[in-house]
């Protein structure tokens, strides 16, 4: 049996009006990429908040290695690395100004990880907080989370603000610390940004747990096929039997078992000219999984 | 105390520090250049046509020696003021700043206890309050020396500057108190200004008149008495209570920050 790292058991924080969190509870075990999905406003920043130890909750118990998150922070936060959602870094001071003082405060010696994450995020360090863009702070963000070889990282929603070649390093990054057996808890409110990297999801809606799923079953093959007619799409559908027509536009979604060939062969007997994948919004992945099993029950 | 964010802290408060350094240097030098026998009695006269605004500012019964006369011209108000603003500045730099914005939360996710880190801003103030004390004694024995060779007496100077540091000891732990209560800047600084500005407006008020002298028990600066302390009647257990205020406001701020929910 694994070890649990990270424990939330029955966790309700309320900030009134319906935010913040209720009757969380979900355990992560050793070495696992585990993905924190929901809109915002979830509660996925105030349960990070709890792990942190900023806030104490209203009941229910928070733990990271078995420590209590609020009263053993100290202790807690020796094993972990953070990324805030809201940077807030000291913008008066250069990027390599903050991470040395970081490193200081942290009572760490070694800075080889700290330059190694520079580079690999091509981070121009020299400069003034205050003059960086939101991407080049949110790396100095994940320098200093990961800079101290941390076993747990807790990452809000770390590739905000990153171009799609540095979202790339960041799932290369999280997929080494994995291989060296991190445990990491990362948020995010896009289902393609946990999809690379996580292996478990647990989607939040309104402050409650909707699901904790390992993420193949969340992964659904979602394709826009576009035909020359309208005809000629709703044709192809009545063939294939499921799936949606809006104009010449026919959108499918494949079943585990279903193929993606016959899927094409079908498609081609009709004159397809354009296909693509659909990227699913939450609330479309919601509707598919929870909508229906709400029809089913 | 964590040495890297304590020597961060320097680096963030050395320019209010020095500006305000510089504008008390001027003060200093400049009133210690108008003590003058001679023109004692011109301002006593300007004192008697409108003796109430001078009272309310401490300025009354002028005595004869140097001490006396800043006791009364530097002691009443300006350096009690002056620091009041920079230890204002120096807590919104070290406390307000960093939970309002939420860079607090960098620091707090070190392996450092919260106690700890608010220790050392906590410290970091101190320092500064003491350094400027200490300055500030500095300044005036060398001012007074160059300009009035030996006419200072340097202890009552030095007991009366002890009493000084207590009462900064205070406003200043009464200042930190409010950044450990309050998350939102403004009511952050609002709690420790607002209730020393209020100090002292009372302190004004008891000085006007004798139907208004009750107002004296209800403001902590009627502990510090520059008058008396000059003329060598001050109360050793006054300034006493003074630090022992200022080291409980500091403590109780610690505690309660050490314990609170952030919102960071």
């Amino acid at each position: 049996m694994s070890k649990t790292m990270i424990e939330v058991k029955d966790l309700t924080c309320d900030y009134g009006h319906g935010r913040g969190v209720f009757h969380l509870s979900f355990a992560i075990e050793e070495g696992e990429v585990f993905g924190f999905l929901g809109p915002n406003g979830a509660g996925k920043t105030t349960t990070i908040r709890q792990l942190m130890g900023f806030v104490r909750p209203d009941s229910g118990t928070v733990r990271i290695l078995g420590m209590d998150c609020f009263a053993d922070a100290s202790k807690t936060q020796k094993e972990v690395g953070y990324l805030p959602g809201e940077l807030a870094l000291m913008e008066d001071m250069s990027g390599i100004g903050f991470l040395r003082m970081m490193a200081g405060i942290r009572n760490m010696k070694d800075t080889t990880r700290m330059e190694e994450l520079i580079q690999l995020f091509s981070l121009d360090a020299g400069q003034k907080i205050r003059r960086m863009s939101k991407g080049t702070k949110q790396k100095v963000g994940l320098v200093c989370a990961l800079m101290h070889s941390p076993k747990i990282l807790l990452l809000d929603e770390p590739t905000s603000g990153l171009d799609p070649l540095m979202q790339n390093r960041f799932a290369q990054v999280i997929l080494k610390e994995k291989e060296k057996g991190t445990t990491v808890l990362l948020s995010s409110h896009l289902f393609e940004e946990t999809e690379r990297v996580c292996e478990r999801v647990a989607i939040l809606r309104a402050g409650r747990l909707v699901a904790t799923e390992p993420m193949q079953k969340l992964h659904r093959r979602v394709y826009q096929l576009t035909f020359s007619s309208e005809q000629q799409a709703v044709l192809a559908r009545d063939c294939w039997q499921d799936g949606e027509v809006s104009h010449n536009v026919w959108t499918v979604s494949l079943k585990k078992e279903q193929s993606l060939q016959k899927l094409l062969q079908t498609a081609l007997a009709y004159g397809v000219c354009d296909l693509r994948e659909k990227q699913e919004t939450l609330e479309e992945m919601f509707l598919h999984f929870y909508g229906e099993e709400q029809k089913n029950g | 105390m964590v040495k890297t964010l304590f020597v961060r802290n320097l680096k963030t408060i050395y320019k209010p520090w020095i500006i305000f350094s510089a504008i008390l240097t001027m003060y200093i030098t400049v009133i210690i250049g108008m003590f003058d026998p001679a023109l004692g009695e011109s301002l006593n006269q300007m004192m008697e046509s409108m003796p109430q605004l001078f009272s309310a500012f401490g300025m009354n019964a002028p005595g004869s020696t140097l001490l006396d006369f800043m006791a009364n011209y530097l002691y009443g108000f300006l350096l009690i003021c002056l620091p009041l603003i920079l230890e204002l500045i120096a807590v919104n730099i070290l406390m307000v700043r960093y939970v309002d914005r939420g860079s607090m939360a960098w620091l707090l996710s070190s392996p450092n206890s919260r106690t700890k880190i608010c220790l050392t801003q906590a410290l970091t103030l101190v320092v500064s309050v003491v350094l400027q004390m200490g300055y500030v004694v500095a300044i005036s024995m060398l001012y007074a020396q160059i300009q009035f060779l030996d006419k200072l007496d340097g202890g009552k100077f030095l007991i009366l500057n002890l009493g000084l540091l207590g009462l900064h000891l205070f406003l200043s732990g009464l200042c930190f108190l409010g950044s450990c209560l309050f998350s939102e800047a403004r009511y952050a600084l609002g709690f420790g200004g607002g209730l020393s500005i209020l100090f002292i407006l009372i302190q004004m008020l008891s000085q006007v008149g004798e139907d208004m002298e009750f107002l004296k028990y209800l403001t902590p600066m009627t502990l510090f008495d520059p008058k008396a302390i000059a003329a060598g009647n001050g109360e050793l257990w006054m300034t006493a209570v003074l630090y022992l205020g200022g080291i409980l406001l500091y403590g109780l701020g610690i505690m309660i920050f050490s314990k609170k929910d952030l919102s960071l």
